[in-house]
């Protein structure tokens, strides 16, 4: 591989890490929940994408698997149970936050910034083709994190999980060049019967509770 | 021979998809309970292997050092008397008409998977399989605490769910940022995620990398050990969950959150010298202690006393781990101590919960007249989780405070002043449920739940009672070997 191509390739990781880390920002904008999942699939498709493009630029071939079960798993299966939850309980409606989105597109950006702060020093000692990307992958876990914590309907909050699961595979694919083949494939497995299980939860909750809404599970706590 | 250490992973697995096929309740008791003497074989002959070889493995596949046994005994042995106390009840339950058949092998499915789950995370040398393990055993545990499908259950188990994913994630950042780290020097492979190739080269890895994949692990693995600030799942899912389950999360899951920091905390020693996670580590545990202590005071629900009094005792075990020297082998004891003496006071608490219909503490009185196998049980698990002699959470936490005197005399006072308040909040509740006259009749308990229940507690209590008083011989070689891990001797720490 001559050094242009590495340095043509270098921009296309660098590319693809930066729609993720773009999506994500849409997805803390975005009010209504099918938009979110809408999102979040196509930052599934750019995940993978640009997984398969780590695989042909390395020639690590297994992650060609990580990339393809990606795709299928995260932007096909997953965001159609969650449209189905969405629809069943008819609560596509616009969404409450404990912040509003620009204080949490603020916070967001201030995340980023905490990221590439924490990663400085490790930075040098990645691969040389992917290694900026773990800042991102690590901005984008965090963004996910905080998803979680300012969305109060569960099924922003399965979003917000599955985005850290997708800054984690990209640190792994990435930063990592994949982790062994046995590795992913237990993860994934993991991510999908988290995924499930959350939703059976979902499900539950809003059979038990007229509306569901996480700031108003209340009834467990301090006396 | 490697078959033990096979059959103590497979068999509850064997057993969990067993009893979701039987359709007899009576098959599913027998199951349950070859399971229970299965699991208390296997890992006896594990530890015992381990005592002779130094390592046991299967393959590729399982690899058990001296700290993966010392696991095995103990997820081995409560995992047999919880399976024993869940026979009798959750078999209570579905006499009163609260749960259908179909429920109750599903029950029996996931608690096994569960317990399989984690023998699976502790016998394993790759890191990211063990969290992949970890991460599985959260996942049934989730299912476990909102079985009852109650409002307050199925609240429980949604923040429980929330914040372990929260946390489970970060730590396989650090996974990831370990493997990172290694793969420059042992290649794009899975001997990058071994933990005896990462002892190796652990001279060579990055420090800086190292560092923060230690503070990943340590926030992650620490929501999963209920380390405070991180802890706030904990006391809800506690008193939730089913009682059996209590105990087992309690005992075992904790446990086991303490163990894969143990496993980074060694790669990090090597790499950083002891000082930088054993002050973290430090820090983290004064706080459980702290907040334990406070929350001790104000509890006015039985499960949730025992809830915070688990968050102190993984705080005491982890100080003693970031202490370092005698602190390790007195961690250690305390995790095994503390997982009996825990589980033994939720199988009591089971019992009231059981017979009275709430968890109120302030109703519950006169227990060892009413209830006597309830109340033996949580005076006795009280003592010793007070940190009274003759237990050996006692011996732990004395060598804990000496071990801190002699290396940071301010820790040690600050943990002396921690633990005496919460000796005597404990105490003084405990003495008070179990003396004095019985308030409430309730109601009484079937035939087949006393004879399980009463065998695990017994159980429980004797062994407590025998390692009690002194560390068997070949537990103090397992212990010794412990401590090597962790890079010093035994002798130049005395």
């Amino acid at each position: 591989m001559s050094l242009s191509s590495i340095d043509i390739g270098t921009q296309m990781v660098n590319l693809g890490s930066v729609l993720l880390l773009i999506t994500c920002f849409s997805i803390v904008g975005l009010r209504r929940l099918s938009s979110c999942v809408h999102v979040f699939a196509l930052q599934s498709v750019f995940l993978g994408l640009t997984a398969a493009l780590v695989a042909f630029l390395t020639g690590i071939h297994h992650i060609y698997i990580a990339a393809l079960l990606t795709i299928v798993v995260k932007a096909v299966v997953i965001p159609r149970i969650l449209m189905k939850v969405i629809r069943r309980k008819d609560v596509d409606r616009e969404l409450e936050m404990n912040v509003n989105v620009p204080t949490g597109l603020l916070i967001c950006g201030a995340l980023v910034i905490l990221a590439f702060f924490i990663t400085q020093p490790i930075i040098p000692l990645g691969f040389l083709l992917t290694r900026d990307s773990l800042s991102i992958a690590l901005a984008i876990i965090l963004v996910g994190f905080f998803m979680m914590i300012a969305r109060k309907e569960p099924v922003t909050q399965v979003i917000g999980f599955l985005v850290m699961e997708n800054g984690l595979f990209l640190a792994a694919t990435a930063a990592a060049y994949g982790m062994p083949l046995i590795v992913e494939l237990g993860v994934f497995f993991d991510v999908l019967v988290g995924a499930l299980i959350i939703g059976i939860y979902t499900h539950q909750l809003q059979d038990t509770l007229d509306n569901v809404d996480t700031s108003k599970l209340t009834t467990v706590k301090e006396k | 021979m490697f078959w033990p250490l096979a059959l103590l992973v497979a068999a509850p697995v064997m057993a969990g998809l067993g009893s979701l096929l039987m359709q007899q309740r009576r098959a599913i008791e027998v199951l349950q309970c070859a399971l229970a003497g299965t699991l208390l074989a296997a890992a006896a002959l594990v530890a015992g292997q381990v005592i002779a070889a130094g390592e046991v493995s299967v393959g590729d596949f399982l690899q058990t050092d001296a700290l993966s046994a010392w696991l095995d005994l103990i997820i081995g042995f409560v995992g047999s008397s919880g399976t024993i106390y869940a026979v009798g009840y959750v078999g209570e339950e579905m006499d009163r008409g609260h749960l259908s058949l179909r429920r109750y092998s599903q029950f029996f499915c996931l608690f096994d998977l569960y317990l399989a789950a984690m023998l699976l995370g502790v016998n394993q040398e790759n890191i990211a399989i063990m969290w992949i393990a970890i991460e599985g055993s959260t996942l049934w545990a989730a299912l476990l605490i909102g079985f009852d499908r109650s409002k307050a259950a199925l609240e429980a188990g949604w923040r429980y769910i929330i914040l372990s994913s929260l946390g489970i994630a970060l730590a396989l950042f650090g996974t990831i940022l370990v493997y990172y780290s290694s793969e420059h020097i042992l290649g794009v492979s899975n001997e990058a995620l071994r933990w005896s190739q990462l002892y190796r080269v652990a001279g060579e890895l990055d420090p800086a990398g190292i560092k923060v994949a230690f503070i990943f692990a340590l926030i992650g693995y620490g929501t999963k050990a209920g380390v405070a600030p991180m802890h706030t799942w904990l006391p809800d899912a506690h008193a939730e969950a089913p009682t059996p389950i209590s105990a087992m999360l309690s005992a075992n899951m904790l446990t086991v959150g303490v163990y894969a920091i143990l496993r980074f905390k060694a790669v990090t020693d090597r790499s950083v010298g002891p000082e930088f996670a054993g002050k973290l580590i430090i820090g983290l545990a004064l706080l459980s202690l702290a907040i334990s202590a406070i929350f001790l005071l104000v509890q006015r629900d039985y499960k949730r006393l025992f809830a915070y009094s688990s968050i102190e005792h993984i705080g005491i075990a982890l100080l003693g781990f970031g202490i370092g020297g005698l602190g390790v082998f007195a961690g250690a004891w305390h995790l095994m101590n503390h997982a009996l003496a825990k589980s033994t006071a939720f199988y009591g608490a089971g019992l009231v919960f059981l017979r009275y219909n709430h968890k109120s503490l302030d109703r519950v009185t006169g227990l060892l007249s009413q209830m006597p196998v309830a109340g033996t049980a949580i005076l006795v698990a009280g003592v010793a989780l007070a940190g009274m002699p003759p237990f050996g959470l006692f011996t732990s936490e004395v060598l804990i405070v000496a071990g801190s005197y002699t290396v940071r005399p301010e820790v040690a006072y600050v943990f002396l002043a921690l633990l005496a308040l919460a000796f005597a909040t404990l105490l003084y509740q405990v003495l008070r449920m179990v003396l004095g006259a019985p308030g409430e009749t309730g109601t009484a308990l079937g035939t087949q739940c006393r004879i399980f229940t009463s065998a695990a507690i017994g159980i429980n209590i004797v062994a407590l009672g025998t390692i009690g008083l002194h560390v068997p011989p070949g537990l103090a070689t397992l212990l010794a070997s412990i401590v090597k891990i962790f890079g010093t001797e035994m002798e130049a720490s005395r």
